[in-house]
């Protein structure tokens, strides 16, 4: 089943609820439920979170490494390296989103006047 | 723990913190998560969003990892059943989230219910600025506070994304970049910042580099393999960590 496979005005609402929105809140929902009875500080709980960093940590590489749209008309070396200077930023001033993002920004838009 | 009740209230919560959270839409956290909705307005409407869809997944999904990996998943032409199964996964990480949340909201008289309906709103900018903020409330307005922040939250980056969609023809190319570019330093900051133990910033290196390693090997399916073998892997280098510190 796919996101055009039926053409009701419907369908796509639908796909959306049960393709993204069901699979989120279900977590909030056991979270809700199990607290409480499971140590905040369990091994299993240490395991939940590695995976799903990793996984939104491909998310980012995906958004860097394969953009959709007009950030895919920047070069692969401006983004990675606007990527790399912004996070180098964040960590070696005092970790605050506002700088990861300014220096990350600045290379980004300072990098495509140049070039 | 002691409980501090203001002494006004008569209801279960102290709701004069809700206009207080509404407005914590004028700060950092908050503008930041605006302007990455800008981006996803734009990029919703290249991979053939309708604007109602657009403003229908904003609040009901309400994480933007999910959000990207469905709209990325539509773009691409993957599967319903191909598509559950990663936003799942990306999302696991409410879980944790919603069970350190849930005894910094609640007072004695609060219903399970109560928490089930307003942890919907739990994604990480509303969660991670209430938890910063939790010191300075009484308990019975945190919950209040955090309605007052997500739910504002929730209509302002709704309507920033539907806007885009509709204006997103006449932006320039390079702001709209900027705009998609804001998402992925986004998150690296703020899992970087939320992480709890070394390992998770271990899982966060691995799966960046894993995801592009096997989107050469599995395309449709490498932001999968890289979250579970990059999460496994930090995991076992966390329990060897913990062996050693303790034998």
């Amino acid at each position: 089943m796919y996101f055009d496979s039926y053409d009701t005005v419907l369908w796509p609402y639908l796909f959306i609820l049960l393709g993204a929105s069901l699979p989120t809140a279900i977590w909030r929902w056991i979270g809700v439920v199990l607290v409480g009875n499971i140590d905040d500080g369990s091994q299993w709980l240490v395991l939940v979170r590695c995976v799903s960093t990793a996984l939104v940590a491909a998310v980012i590489a995906q958004l860097i490494f394969e953009p959709s749209g007009a950030l895919a008309t920047f070069p692969f070396y401006l983004r990675i390296g606007a990527a790399l200077i912004g996070f180098a930023a964040f960590l070696t001033m005092g970790r605050r989103l506002f700088i990861g993002i300014l220096f990350g920004e600045l290379a980004l838009l300072g990098g495509y006047a140049l070039l | 723990m002691p409980t501090q009740e203001s002494p006004k209230s008569r209801g279960v919560y102290d709701w004069s913190w809700f206009a207080k959270g509404a407005s914590q839409l004028f700060s950092l956290p908050a503008l930041i998560l605006v302007s990455a909705f800008i981006g996803f307005g734009g990029l919703a409407r290249e991979a053939g969003i309708s604007l109602w869809q657009l403003i229908f997944m904003v609040p009901s999904i309400w994480a933007l990892p999910s959000h990207l990996i469905l709209v990325a998943g539509i773009a691409a032409g993957v599967p319903l059943l191909a598509i559950i199964p990663a936003v799942a996964l990306a999302a696991i990480r409410m879980l944790p989230m919603t069970m350190a949340f849930v005894p910094e909201i609640r007072v004695p008289r609060s219903k399970t219910w109560h928490l089930l309906l307003v942890s919907n709103m739990i994604a990480i900018t509303a969660w991670m600025h209430t938890l910063q903020k939790a010191p300075e409330i009484p308990r019975d307005g945190r919950l209040p506070f955090f309605v007052g922040f997500a739910g504002t939250l929730m209509v302002a980056t709704t309507c920033a994304a539907g806007l885009v969609h509709q204006l997103a023809a006449s932006f320039p190319g390079y702001v709209m970049a900027a705009l998609y570019f804001l998402t992925p330093i986004y998150f690296a900051t703020s899992s970087w910042n939320t992480s709890r133990v070394p390992a998770e910033k271990l899982a966060l290196v691995l799966g960046f580099c894993l995801g592009p390693v096997f989107f050469l090997i599995v395309p449709q399916v490498n932001i999968l393999f890289a979250g579970v073998i990059g999460g496994f892997v930090a995991f076992g280098f966390h329990k060897l960590a913990n062996r050693q510190g303790t034998g």
